[in-house]
C-alpha cells in the first residue's frame, strides 16, 4: 500500500543520497532541511492512515519538528557556513563516486535487516524500519568521510533523523516528552557544535577536521 | 515520611538546577564561588542523605514513578556526591594559580559545573529510560564547554572530537532505547509504563527478545562510548588530558561511572527476558578484555601525565565491565571497583593537574622530582597511581583481587588470564611512570608556594579512605554493595 508516509520515507531516503552525492555544503544544508520538513510532516502523514495517537501530541509533534530540523537547525548551519566563509567539502577522503556507491549499499543493508528483524512495530508502511536504517547508516558514511566540520554535523543530524523516524514507527510508545526532549537536545547539541566550529575556524583558520590531529597517542 | 523522603529525592535534582540558573544570574566572581560551593555541598548533602535513607528503608520514588531510588542509584549517588564535592573544594583552589576567572568566564564555569551534577544525578535518578538516556545526552552537551575552557588549539580539538564521538554514541544508545520499548510491545500494553525501569524488570521474561538483544548491543556500544569502553574510548584520552584537572576528576570519577551504570540497569532485564544465559554478559566481557588491553598498550609507552590517568580510566572501566560480566562475586567487586578507581583517580588528577601549573607542562620526562618540588602534590600523585594498580593495602586490590576469584569461580578462562596479563602490563608501566616522576631532580628548587589544609583534605581524604578499604569493609558498605549486586545480578 501506498500512502502518504511511503511518499515521504522516499523523499526522506533521496535525500539521504543527494547529501551524499554533493559537494556543495549550501546544498547540503538545504537538503538537511528539505529532510525536516519531510520529517515534520510524517507523524501527520502517519495519523491520517493510523488515527491511533492523539490529535494534539501529533501536530505538536509536527510543530516542533518542523520548526527546529527545517528552519532552526538549518538557519544556525548556514550560518555558521558564512562565518566560517566555506563553500564546498572538496577533496572528501572518499570521492563522491565511492561514496554514493556504498550509499546504495548501506541502503540495501537496511532494507535486508528490516526484513530479518521484523519489528512488531512497524505499522502499515513497510518502509519505516529500512528508511531510518539507512537515513542512520549513510549519517555515519558521511560522518566519516568528509572533511569539513560542517558536513560531519550534517551526517550526524542524519544520524538523529534516523532515530527519529524509528521513533516515528514506534509513536504509541514513546511518551511524548521524550521526543520533545530530543527534538529540544537536538537544537542545543548543533548549537554547541555551530559554536565550537565557528571557535575552530578562528583558532586555525579552517574547519577542516584533518588539521584536528595534535593530540596523540 | 515516605513523603518527605520523596520530596528529598526530588530535592537532590533540583538544587544544583537551581543552582545552575542562579549562577547566571550573579554579578561577580566571588558571588558565583560562594554560590557554586554551597549548592554542590547542599546537594552533596542531601544525596548522602537520601542515599542513607534507601539502605534503611528501601527503594522510593516520585514524580509518578519518573523519577525512582534504590540501592544502586543510591550507591552511585553517593561516590557523585562525593567526588563532586572534592572537586568542588579543589576547583576552587586549583583556578587560584591560573589567570583569574572574570565574572563572565566564572558565571560560565559555575553554571556548567552545576549543570553536569545536575545531569549526571538525573541519570541516576530517572526511572524512565528515555529520561535516563535525556541525563546522558544533556551530560555531554553541558560538559563540552568545560573542557575548552581555557581555550587552545589542543583543548578545541579535544572537545570536537569529544562532541561529535559522544553525540553519536548517544544516538546510537537512543536507538536502543526504542528497540528495547518496542520489545515490551505485547508485555506492556499501556504505552506509558513501557519505558518505565522498574515495570519493565516486572514483566521482563514476557519481553520479546530479538529486538531487545538487538536494542542491547546498541545500547552497549551507544553508552560505551560515553563510558570509555574501547575500541569507542578514542576522545577520552584527549578529553581527560585537555580539561582542567578538576573537570577531568569528575570525568573519570562519575561521568564514565555514570554511563556504565545505564548499561548495568539493562543487565537484569536483557538476562531475565533471553532465560538467563549470559548473553549480554559475554557481550559485556568482549569491551572489558579489548578496554583492558588496548589501555595496557597505550599505558606503557604513554609521555604525558594526564593521558596515562586516562588510559588508566579505560583500564578500570574494562575491569568493571569484565567483573560486571562474571556475575556473583564479580557484580559485587566491579561495583566496589568503581569507589575505589573513583577515589584514586580523583587525587591522580587533582595532583596531576596542580603539577602541570607548577612545571608548566604535563609532559612526564620534564615532570620530575615532584616529592622534592612539590611535597603534597609529588606524594599524592605517586600514592594515587599506586592506588591504581593496586598496590597493598589499597581498596583497589581488593576488589581487583574479588574479581580474579570470580574469574575462576566462573571458569572464565580466557578472561582471566587477558585479565591478569593487561593488569601487570598497566601495573609495570604505571610504576616505572610513577617512580621516574617522584624521584629525581627537579628543574629548581622551591617550585611550590606552601600547600593549604584544604589541598591536604582533598588530597589525603580519598588516598586514606582507599587505604582503610583496603584492609576493612565496613558493614554498611558490604550491605549496600550486596544489595546493590543483588540489582544487577538477582541470585538465581
Amino acid at each position: 500500500m501506498t500512502g502518504y508516509a511511503d511518499l515521504l520515507l522516499l523523499a526522506v531516503l533521496a535525500l539521504d543520497l543527494y547529501v551524499v552525492y554533493t559537494s556543495r555544503l549550501a546544498a547540503c544544508v538545504r537538503a538537511s532541511a528539505l529532510q525536516g520538513a519531510a520529517l515534520a510532516l510524517l507523524p501527520v502523514a502517519h495519523y491520517l492512515e493510523n488515527p491511533s495517537a492523539h490529535p494534539a501530541h501529533v501536530l505538536i509533534m509536527a510543530a516542533g519538528a518542523l520548526l527546529l530540523k527545517a528552519i532552526l537547525i538549518p538557519r544556525l548551519l548556514t550560518r555558521a557556513l558564512r562565518g566560517a566563509n566555506v563553500r564546498r567539502d572538496v577533496e572528501p577522503f572518499v570521492s563522491l563516486h565511492l561514496s554514493v556507491l556504498l550509499a546504495g549499499v548501506l541502503v540495501g543493508i537496511s532494507f535486508w535487516l528490516a526484513s530479518v528483524l521484523a519489528l512488531p512495530a512497524a505499522g502499515h508502511t513497510h518502509l519505516f524500519v529500512p528508511t531510518s536504517f539507512a537515513t542512520f547508516l549513510i549519517g555515519f558514511l558521511v560522518l566519516v568521510s568528509r572533511r569539513k566540520a560542517i558536513t560531519q554535523v550534517i551526517g550526524y543530524l542524519l544520524i538523529e533523523n534516523g532515530a527519529y523516524v524509528f521513533g516515528q514507527s514506534l509513536a504509541a510508545q514513546m511518551p511524548f516528552i521524550v521526543e520533545l526532549g530530543l527534538l529540544l537536545d537536538l537544537l542545543v547539541g548543533v548549537f554547541v557544535m555551530g559554536i565550537v566550529i565557528l571557535q575552530i575556524n578562528r583558532e586555525f583558520d579552517s574547519i577542516d577536521v584533518d588539521q584536528l590531529n595534535l593530540l596523540k597517542g | 515520611m515516605v513523603h518527605l523522603l520523596a520530596m528529598l529525592l526530588v530535592a537532590v535534582l533540583a538544587i544544583p538546577i537551581a543552582g545552575t540558573g542562579l549562577c547566571l544570574l550573579l554579578p561577580s566572581a566571588r558571588a558565583v564561588q560562594t554560590v557554586l560551593t554551597t549548592g554542590v555541598l547542599t546537594a552533596a548533602l542531601a544525596a548522602a542523605w537520601l542515599s542513607a535513607a534507601v539502605f534503611s528503608f528501601g527503594p522510593l520514588n516520585a514524580l509518578g514513578g519518573w523519577l525512582f531510588i534504590d540501592a544502586l542509584s543510591a550507591y552511585h549517588l553517593l561516590l557523585l556526591a562525593l567526588v563532586f564535592a572534592l572537586s568542588t573544594v579543589f576547583a576552587s583552589r586549583y583556578f587560584r594559580h591560573e589567570h583569574a576567572l572574570d565574572a563572565r568566564r566564572a558565571r560560565r564555569f559555575g553554571a556548567l559545573w552545576l549543570g553536569s551534577m545536575a545531569a549526571m544525578t538525573l541519570v541516576l535518578l530517572s526511572n524512565h529510560l528515555g529520561l535516563m538516556w535525556v541525563g546522558i545526552e544533556s551530560t555531554t552537551l553541558v560538559t563540552t564547554f568545560l573542557i575548552g575552557l581555557h581555550r587552545s588549539r589542543e583543548s578545541l580539538e579535544a572537545t570536537w572530537k569529544y562532541l561529535v564521538i559522544c553525540s553519536v554514541g548517544i544516538a546510537i544508545a537512543f536507538m536502543g532505547t526504542l528497540l528495547v520499548g518496542a520489545s515490551a510491545t505485547r508485555a506492556l500494553p499501556v504505552p506509558s509504563d513501557a519505558m518505565l525501569w522498574t515495570r519493565l524488570r516486572e514483566v521482563a521474561p514476557l519481553l520479546d527478545p530479538s529486538p531487545l538483544k538487538i536494542g542491547f548491543i546498541f545500547l552497549l556500544v551507544g553508552y560505551g562510548t560515553k563510558a570509555g569502553l574501547a575500541p569507542m574510548h578514542t576522545w577520552l584520552p584527549d578529553a581527560h588530558s585537555q580539561a582542567p584537572a578538576p573537570v577531568s576528576a569528575i570525568f573519570s570519577g562519575v561521568m564514565l561511572n555514570t554511563a556504565l551504570y545505564c548499561i548495568m540497569r539493562y543487565i537484569p532485564v536483557v538476562e531475565a527476558a533471553t532465560g538467563g544465559t549470559g548473553w549480554s554478559l559475554r557481550l559485556l566481557a568482549l569491551f572489558g578484555v579489548i578496554s583492558m588491553v588496548v589501555a595496557a598498550a597505550f599505558i606503557l609507552f604513554q609521555r604525558d601525565a594526564k593521558r596515562l590517568l586516562a588510559y588508566c580510566s579505560v583500564e578500570h572501566m574494562g575491569i568493571i565491565a569484565i567483573g560486571l560480566s562474571l556475575g556473583g562475586l564479580g557484580t559485587f567487586a566491579a561495583l566496589f571497583h568503581a569507589a575505589n578507581h573513583a577515589l584514586a583517580k580523583t587525587t591522580g588528577f587533582f595532583c596531576a593537574g596542580r603539577l602541570g601549573q607548577i612545571y608548566g607542562t604535563h609532559e612526564m620526562k620534564s615532570l620530575r622530582g615532584t616529592l622534592r618540588a612539590a611535597p603534597l602534590w609529588g606524594s599524592g600523585l605517586l600514592l594515587g597511581l599506586l592506588g591504581l594498580i593496586g598496590v597493598v593495602p589499597s581498596g583497589t586490590f581488593m576488589s581487583e583481587l574479588l574479581t580474579a576469584k570470580a574469574a575462576v569461580d566462573a571458569h572464565a578462562i580466557v578472561v582471566l588470564v587477558v585479565f591478569l596479563a593487561a593488569a601487570g602490563t598497566a601495573f609495570i608501566g604505571i610504576f616505572g611512570h610513577a617512580m621516574a616522576m617522584a624521584w629525581g631532580t627537579p628543574p629548581r628548587e622551591g617550585m611550590a608556594e606552601k600547600a593549604s589544609l584544604l589541598d591536604g583534605v582533598v588530597v589525603v581524604l580519598p588516598l586514606v579512605v582507599l587505604a582503610i578499604l583496603g584492609v576493612w569493609m565496613p558493614r554498611p558498605l558490604r550491605d549496600m554493595l550486596e544489595q546493590a549486586a543483588r540489582i544487577v545480578r538477582p541470585a538465581p
